[in-house]
């Protein structure tokens, strides 16, 4: 099984790695008249990252071939926690964008709605509505008014 | 003994009301967030970071002291009440702890925790202040040779420390340094791994780092989550603690000795002075010690109070130890170490040997303030605020990561003003969560991304002065110093067999 779920992250960072190496070896020389370039360095971490990375994924592929059916140590609880990280990722990056264009307040009160939503159900729906609120309405209090802080805003 | 009387003279800064809120604030949020499972001080200062911005460094440093402290003792509040070690550090503590719990006895197991965590931290904070200055002369010794063997040193010994999981530890040390090796080079015009991005020609910044490696990933992890929280949110609603039972009877301590209570500070504090050691290590070491010397080993694990003084004064003496390599060579031995040194370094100030000697008067309120949240803020918080630290730390989950998740995001734009940086926080919060989903420890990650441009920095400088010659590292003494307590430590730490858990 050379595509095995297990597997991907040790593929990942094999090839981040390599990518790595390859990239300081493009900068150029690593030695030049008995002194140290710009890229020696980055080559030899590049080099050790590559053997760890080869090693790990040698030995995640020899445990899965042990263990077939073993997955990753921590099982989530439910299938909402299985995808609760990646809906958390996603209201990260949306709510990063949404801060540079609708401002502090508009994009903190959705995205901490969103995060308790995730946390926990529907349920209950206006209460947590109003402590996203209340949330966001002391953050920007922490932010702007105790710790000055500018932030932006719908309109500037 | 100037030093020392620049810190006795740092507690009339404690005087100031909004230096003393911080450090208050400091230690209330450490210890909520050492006491609530699966949250850490680590977490709190890094949420806490880009607030530092607007702060006085001094104050900001005595801020962040108090935390580191708080977020010792913390832990052993869930430890103890429900057998959850609230930070990894009172691992030892739940053994006896909890016992005592279950016999009726919560309240006393705290008291004797927070006696041993006052004793242990009060002594490591004066072994730091009475020990730091020698350090800080003698690491004026260390020269660029030896810089580099003492950075290598730290990096191998931060690796080694992570039994059964080394490759892991190297692997993310790597990561760390690939990610420092991000931008302008330090000695030459060149940019590197920049893809032509403007934003990374600076390199990748430290807040960022922080926020995503603690902050976004634990965030993430959390909503992996296991049931954990709502088993302790059911356990704690099941305990019931009185203010006047946190006193431990005076016999009790006596019993427990001076020379246990010592000893087991002492432990904590040489352990803290390691890389990648920390509190837990420093609490197993005391408590296998304390149980190895006891005339009635078989007590522990019952509820012997002797454990958790050993335990809990050994993991508070560690923060004095974990601060010494930190100020006078620039080097964290664990997360919240780090942490700090990223504030002095996001301030403009260099840690090393000349901090102590040309700034002293910045690092002396900290210390100021880790003996004073040690003494007063650990006993007095357990007193006033004891019955209530079950209602506190059974937050709810769900309002608890809104507030994380707001402090974190927004906290990456405080310190750069740059959506660019808050992308970069993300990425680091996805890749630090898929990490330690695979198993492998950051502390290496951040030691690497710290100490990587100091490592190239000094090796390239030394082989230049060498004429390339990498012979250097033998010849002068103080590298081949560092290289052979490199030796000693792989082969204590990597070859010889580990010590077995006592109880």
């Amino acid at each position: 099984m050379l595509f095995n779920k297990n597997l991907v992250f040790y593929y990942f960072v094999l090839l981040f790695s390599m990518g790595y190496l390859v990239t300081a070896i493009s900068l150029g020389n690593p030695i030049v008249e008995s002194r140290l370039e710009p890229s020696f360095f980055p080559i030899v971490i590049g080099s050790f990252a590559v053997f760890f990375s080869l090693i790990l994924l040698s030995r995640q592929f020899a445990k899965n071939k042990a263990e077939p059916k073993t997955s990753q140590t921590d099982m989530p609880a439910s299938e909402k926690a299985k995808f609760a990280p990646t809906l958390i990722m996603l209201a990260i990056f949306v709510y990063i964008l949404a801060f540079s264009y609708v401002g502090y307040f508009i994009s903190s009160y959705l995205f901490v709605l969103s995060v308790i939503l995730i946390f926990s159900s529907v349920e209950k729906f206006l209460q947590k509505a109003a402590l996203s609120f209340i949330i966001a309405l002391v953050g920007y209090l922490l932010f702007e008014q105790v710790f000055g802080v500018r932030l932006p805003a719908l309109w500037e | 003994m100037e030093f020392i009387s620049l810190v006795t003279q740092s507690f009339s800064m404690l005087l100031e009301p909004v230096v003393l809120a911080y450090v208050i604030a400091g230690f209330l949020i450490g210890t909520i967030f050492a006491a609530i499972p699966g949250l850490t001080a680590t977490l709190a200062l890094a949420l806490l970071l880009p607030l530092t911005y607007s702060l006085d460094v001094t104050t900001a440093l005595m801020a962040c002291a108090s935390i580191y402290m708080a977020g010792m003792c913390g832990g052993s509040i869930t430890a103890t009440t429900i057998n959850i070690p609230g930070a990894p550090s009172s691992m030892m503590t739940a053994l006896d702890g909890y016992p005592l719990q279950q016999q009726g006895k919560g309240a006393l197991a705290l008291g004797h925790a927070a006696v041993g965590s006052m004793v242990g931290g009060a002594v490591g904070a004066l072994l730091l202040i009475a020990v730091a200055p020698f350090v800080a002369e003698a690491s004026l010794l260390v020269k660029t040779t030896g810089k580099f063997s003492l950075l290598a040193f730290a990096v191998i010994v931060i690796i080694i420390a992570q039994r059964g999981n080394m490759i892991k530890a190297a692997m993310a040390a790597c990561i760390g340094i690939m990610l420092s090796t991000v931008g302008l080079d330090a000695m030459e015009p060149v940019t590197r791994f920049t893809f032509e991005l403007s934003e990374l020609t600076a390199g990748i910044d430290l807040m960022p780092v922080i926020i995503g490696t603690f902050a976004i990933s634990e965030i993430l992890i959390q909503a992996n989550g296991s049931g954990y929280a709502k088993q302790a949110v059911e356990a704690f609603s099941k305990v019931k603690i009185k203010r006047r039972d946190f006193l431990p009877p005076l016999a009790e301590i006596r019993k427990i000795g001076v020379i246990c209570y010592l000893k087991s500070s002492f432990i904590g504090y040489f352990v803290g002075t390691l890389p990648g050691a920390g509190g837990s290590m420093g609490s197993f070491l005391a408590y296998a010690e304390t149980v190895r010397t006891s005339k009635e080993p078989e007590t522990f694990g019952k509820g012997n109070p002797k454990g958790i003084a050993a335990s809990e004064s050994a993991n508070n003496a560690v923060c004095g130890g974990a601060l010494v390599p930190m100020l006078t060579f620039g080097i964290p031995g664990d997360p919240i170490t780090a942490i700090m040194l990223g504030v002095l370094v996001i301030n403009g100030i260099q840690p090393g040997p000349q901090l102590m000697s040309g700034q002293a008067d910045l690092i002396a309120p900290m210390l100021a303030a880790l003996l004073f949240s040690a003494v007063i803020l650990i006993p007095l918080t357990l007193f006033l605020l004891g019955p209530y630290f079950i209602k506190i730390v059974a937050i709810r989950k769900d309002i608890l990561y809104g507030v994380i998740a707001l402090l974190a995001v927004v906290g990456s734009y405080v310190a750069t003003y740059s959506f660019f940086q808050m992308m970069m926080a993300l990425a680091m919060g996805i890749l630090a969560y898929y990490l330690r989903k695979n198993g492998f420890p950051l502390i290496t990650l951040l030691l690497g991304f710290i100490l990587g441009p100091n490592l190239e920095e000094f090796l390239r400088r030394a082989l230049a002065l060498s004429n390339g010659n990498p012979l250097t590292f033998i010849t002068n003494l103080d590298s081949l110093f560092f290289i052979i307590l490199t030796l000693v430590f792989v082969y204590f730490l990597a070859i010889k067999k580990p010590l077995k858990t006592p109880v």
